[in-house]
């Protein structure tokens, strides 16, 4: 009994200091709050792209000694972004920046986003390359990214994957080594959401198309692009080990030990090929899909600023985004602490890896191919498609029409 | 026959227990290892011991910080969850009448919601209350303290309710025809025989708490705010996770837990003596 | 003028919990239920179409929704037995006489010290890696092989991975009920020469009671609400062979973006599972004894 009794006054004995303490702490973190709202207008930044976190934070530390502005940079994982960016978006307690991904995120998040337009920094975006509500600017691009055929030099000739014949007899002769010819990984952009540009970027107008397929007018499965696409998965299923059983470090890890001759993936992949530590060169080649010699080169994130806000903190965000764009200072961030290829005519790229070289490139002579994933209806990747490419490596006797068939199927569901 | 039984016994135990360590050992393993030596074999040990990952992750963490935080939120947050459902179950057991049944079945069926669902109506209303009254129940420490009560509230009365039955009432009537309260009743008498139960709800709500990501990543917004959960985000990125940075803020996350277990675990048990005696 | 002082009482012992359990949980909930009636994709700025009944008459036709109900059931039902079997035998273990006893008591609660999320990934390595190099050295590839990429196995490597992480749980719970038996109960019976089963059946098994109906109800509500392990671990794939309730109404909500339907969905389900679970607690309740 005398623990207990001991036990007990102790426990009551604290808990009536925590009361005290919960009040005192309480009553502090409410006048911090406010206070940030009266003094100056503060901003506050939510973005995806957990990577470039702490840059951020050090460029936002930077910013605020250099024009006395607090920036405050929340943090979230990369996986429930969105949903957090929602949540709080709708109980007006949103940040001043925010990222978007693409076109569809912006459609429907349309009445948050500023009209950006007017500012005279815009003018320096690459063309093409922001992103627009009909007339209305509403998204400056991170930086510019590409993706297409990683291939280690040691073992790949660029002229033997130059045409879609020669590629799958490259992966059939890699399977024959005992190499993986071809790797994919399993998350949704890396198995299907990348790949799945090629039949539709090589379009004439990509845009067009994916409308006339939303309005029925066409279907994917008529479309010799697919054909052929549904075929050189079929390829990849027989000649590679099962994609699902990868993930993106294993992807990249295969690669480095040299267990894989090529993989598809972008040039944010030269990041882990450092920390893999590679010790051959690397070349990012055009996925030659019916005659396609361009790599997919666009925006995979946007600035936003949020409309919903106080003219004042609106003033403010757009007036960090100048900075960051057009000092000296912002921009070394963007260059060098980032690791962006700009995606502004004003900024210098600075010493890229030879991944981000190649895209470099291919951007600044125009010879790309969209992102068309940008104009997929929403979500289409994650929800709809990437079941239908599992289901295609779990069942050998899918065919490569039955998966165009069910990513036709995909595409309806989530435009309807 | 009993002493083979009792080795047999004794074996099954072990090999249990090591096949139950196993993830843990490959969290430990792996936060001394570089992406490269992750990649070519997760389960060997590492080449070397080196505190480079763990200097580093609480760096990134501001893990001192976040430590304070998580601490204070968790024990305060423990201590009135304790004694708010301990009282609370103690009435709605010992006055059987159908208010108490309602009460008590709306607490656990509230458990059988996913917070998924929740969430978004529960942070509009979070925010509107702040607003309105100014009542910091938004981007606080108090005010996430406040949700992990109720969020909890229901798990714990359970726990009780179910316990507090298993108390001979008669020990609480002789203490009532002494003249006691029944203030005095619940502390003095029934709460140190809970004992047993009150270190299993500590434990559940700790880790719980500790642990707990989606209700603070949504409710903290200053950075000074943080507890560790929330800092561990940074190795958590779009398409990888930096594994070494991860393992080692996940090894200095649960060792206090693991500690907290191994201390208060010992009052289940010292419950079984003190009730034999009686 | 006693009776008074009785409610005051009762109210002073249950009212401040219960405005702040209202606060947290009640009325978001009640929130919930009103936009199940709408058309709606959960953006505020947005159109809100109220439809009536519109959302639920769809949830009987979705066959996705359909499938994912079933695939929860089946799986709860596994977890339910394989968790409370296992942390059963756990507690029985740890509170016999065994030199390892307290060691162990330790190490098998330890992977519910890790939160469902690090699990499901430590776990990819243990399926990936350790299960098919297991297949190698043994032959049985037929059991040994990546369970995550096989439609029905997949659910398997789930309710596997849940018991793995709850068995410690509700072996906590076990061992404050074993604890809470006389001592002198057991030993009278084992006079009267009443063998092991039948004082396991006949006395320890009724007077557990109270720890059943707990852990029977936590392990069915965790089972039907599972989220963490089902993402990390499977990410309900392949091909939706394991997305799980949650995961629909989560993917309903913030993947389509039908933020109505899906909390109509919720709604549905909670409904459901509330019946099961309630008539579960009832039951077993009835059963305890009281001392």
């Amino acid at each position: 009994m005398t623990f207990n009794k001991k036990f007990l006054t102790g426990i009551t004995f604290t808990a009536a200091l925590t009361v005290l303490a919960a009040c005192g702490g309480g009553g502090d973190g409410g006048e911090q709050t406010e206070n940030a709202g009266e003094e100056t207008t503060g901003i506050s930044i939510f973005q995806s792209k957990v990577e470039i976190s702490e840059q951020l934070e050090a460029a936002a530390a930077a910013y605020e000694e250099e024009t006395g502005v607090p920036v405050e940079v929340i943090g979230t994982t990369g996986d429930d972004y969105a949903q957090q960016l929602q949540i709080r978006l709708n109980n007006q307690t949103g940040p001043s920046i925010f990222s978007i991904q693409n076109f569809e995120e912006a459609t429907r998040l349309e009445s948050y986003l500023y009209d950006l337009s007017g500012e005279d920094f815009v003018g320096d975006i690459a063309p093409d390359m922001e992103l627009m509500l009909e007339d209305k600017l509403v998204g400056i691009p991170y930086g510019v990214e590409g993706f297409g055929i990683v291939y280690n030099k040691d073992l790949v000739d660029p002229a033997d994957i130059a045409d879609y014949d020669s590629l799958v007899s490259t992966i059939e002769d890699f399977n024959a080594e005992g190499i993986n010819g071809f790797g994919l990984s399993s998350e949704a952009y890396f198995l299907i959401g990348h790949i799945s540009n090629y039949p539709f970027s090589i379009q004439e107008d990509p845009q067009a198309f994916m409308d006339q397929v939303t309005n029925g007018e066409v279907t994917l499965a008529e479309t010799p692009e697919f054909q052929k696409f549904g075929e050189f998965m079929e390829v990849v299923r027989e000649n590679t080990p099962n994609p699902l059983d990868k993930t993106y470090d294993t992807q990249v890890g295969d690669f480095a030990a040299g267990k894989t001759a090529m993989i598809h993936q972008g040039n944010w992949a030269a990041g882990m090929l450092d920390e893999f530590e590679v010790d051959f060169e690397v070349g990012m080649a055009p996925f030659p899909l019916e005659g396609n010699d361009k790599l997919a080169v666009g925006v995979g994130s946007n600035w936003a600023v949020n409309g919903d806000k106080d003219q004042a903190e609106i003033d403010a965000a757009i007036e960090f985004l100048n900075w960051l764009h057009t000092s000296e200072t912002g921009q070394k961030f963007i260059v060098e602490d980032f690791g962006f290829i700009p995606a502004m005519t004003n900024i210098e790229a600075g010493d890229l890896d030879p991944l981000s070289q190649a895209v470099l490139e291919a951007s600044n002579s125009g010879e790309t191919i969209p992102w068309s994933h940008n104009y997929y209806p929403a979500n289409v990747v994650p929800n709809d498609f990437t079941p239908a490419a599992e289901s295609f490596f779990v069942n050998e006797d899918m065919t490569g029409d039955e998966l165009i068939e069910n990513l036709q199927a995909a595409w309806e569901n989530a435009a309807q | 026959m009993g002493i083979l039984r009792k080795w047999s016994k004794e074996i099954l135990l072990l090999a249990m227990a090591i096949v139950f360590l196993s993830p843990i050992y490959i969290i430990f393993v792996n936060s001394f290892k570089n992406r490269r030596e992750l990649y070519e074999n997760t389960l060997a040990p590492p080449t070397e011991f080196t505190l480079e990952f763990y200097e580093g992750a609480m760096a990134r963490m501001d893990f001192f910080n976040a430590f304070l935080n998580s601490m204070y939120v968790t024990v305060v947050s423990v201590i009135f969850i304790v004694i708010l459902s301990s009282m609370t179950a103690w009435m709605l057991a010992r006055n059987a009448n159908w208010i108490s049944t309602v009460i008590f079945m709306t607490l656990i069926a509230t458990m059988l919601i996913p917070f998924q669902t929740i969430m978004m109506p529960l942070m509009q209303l979070v925010t509107g209350i702040t607003r309105s009254t100014g009542i910091p129940l938004y981007n606080s420490l108090s005010g996430l303290i406040f949700m992990n009560v109720g969020f909890n509230a229901a798990l714990s009365v359970f726990l009780y309710h179910g316990f507090v039955k298993s108390i001979p009432i008669s020990l609480e009537e002789a203490a009532t025809i002494d003249g006691a309260s029944k203030l005095g009743v619940f502390w003095r008498v029934v709460f140190p025989i809970l004992t047993p139960i009150t270190a299993t709800v500590m434990i559940l709500n700790v880790i719980l708490i500790w642990n707990d990501f989606l209700l603070p990543s949504l409710t903290l917004i200053d950075k000074e705010l943080r507890t560790i959960p929330l800092s561990v985000f940074y190795f958590f990125g779009e398409f990888t996770i930096e594994w070494n940075m991860a393992m080692a803020g996940l090894t200095l996350t649960i060792i206090p837990v693991v500690i907290f277990y191994m201390i208060s675990q010992k009052y289940i048990i010292k419950g079984i003596g003190e009730g034999a005696v009686k | 003028m006693a009776k008074r002082n009785k409610i005051g009482w009762y109210l002073l012992f249950t009212v401040p919990l219960l405005i702040i359990f209202t606060i947290v949980v009640i009325i978001p909930f009640v929130i919930g239920i009103y936009y199940a009636f709408f058309q709606w994709d959960g953006i505020s700025a947005n159109p809100m179409e109220f439809n009536g009944l519109d959302n639920f008459f769809r949830l009987m036709d979705d066959e996705r929704f359909l499938r994912s109900t079933w695939l929860t059931v089946l799986f709860t039902v596994l977890s339910v037995i394989t968790v409370n079997a296992v942390g059963l035998a756990f507690a029985l273990l740890v509170t016999s006489k065994l030199k390892l006893a307290n060691l162990a008591r330790t190490m098998l609660f330890m992977p519910y010290l890790i939160g469902g999320l690090i699990l499901g990934y430590i776990w990819q390595f243990v399926f990936l890696d350790v299960f098919t190099l297991i297949g190698g050295i043994t032959g049985l590839d037929s059991l040994f092989f990546n369970w995550l990429n096989d439609e029905d196995f997949a659910l398997f490597a789930l309710v596997l991975v849940f018991t793995w992480q709850m068995a410690g749980y509700v072996m906590i719970v076990y061992i404050a009920g074993l604890q809470g038996i006389p001592g002198e109960v057991v030993e009278a019976a084992k006079m009267d020469g009443a063998s092991g089963w039948q004082r396991f059946s006949r006395i320890t098994v009724p007077l557990l009671m109270p720890a059943f109906t707990i852990s029977l109800f936590l392990t069915l509500s965790y089972g039907f609400k599972i989220y963490d392990v089902n993402l990390s671990l499977t990410g309900g794939g392949p091909a939706n062979a394991t997305e799980l309730f949650a995961m629909n109404i989560y993917n309903e909500i913030f993947g389509y973006n039908n933020y109505g339907y899906g909390q109509a969905k919720a709604i549905v389900f909670f409904v459901i599972v509330a019946a099961i679970t309630l008539t579960q607690v009832y039951l077993t309740k009835k059963r305890e004894v009281e001392m």
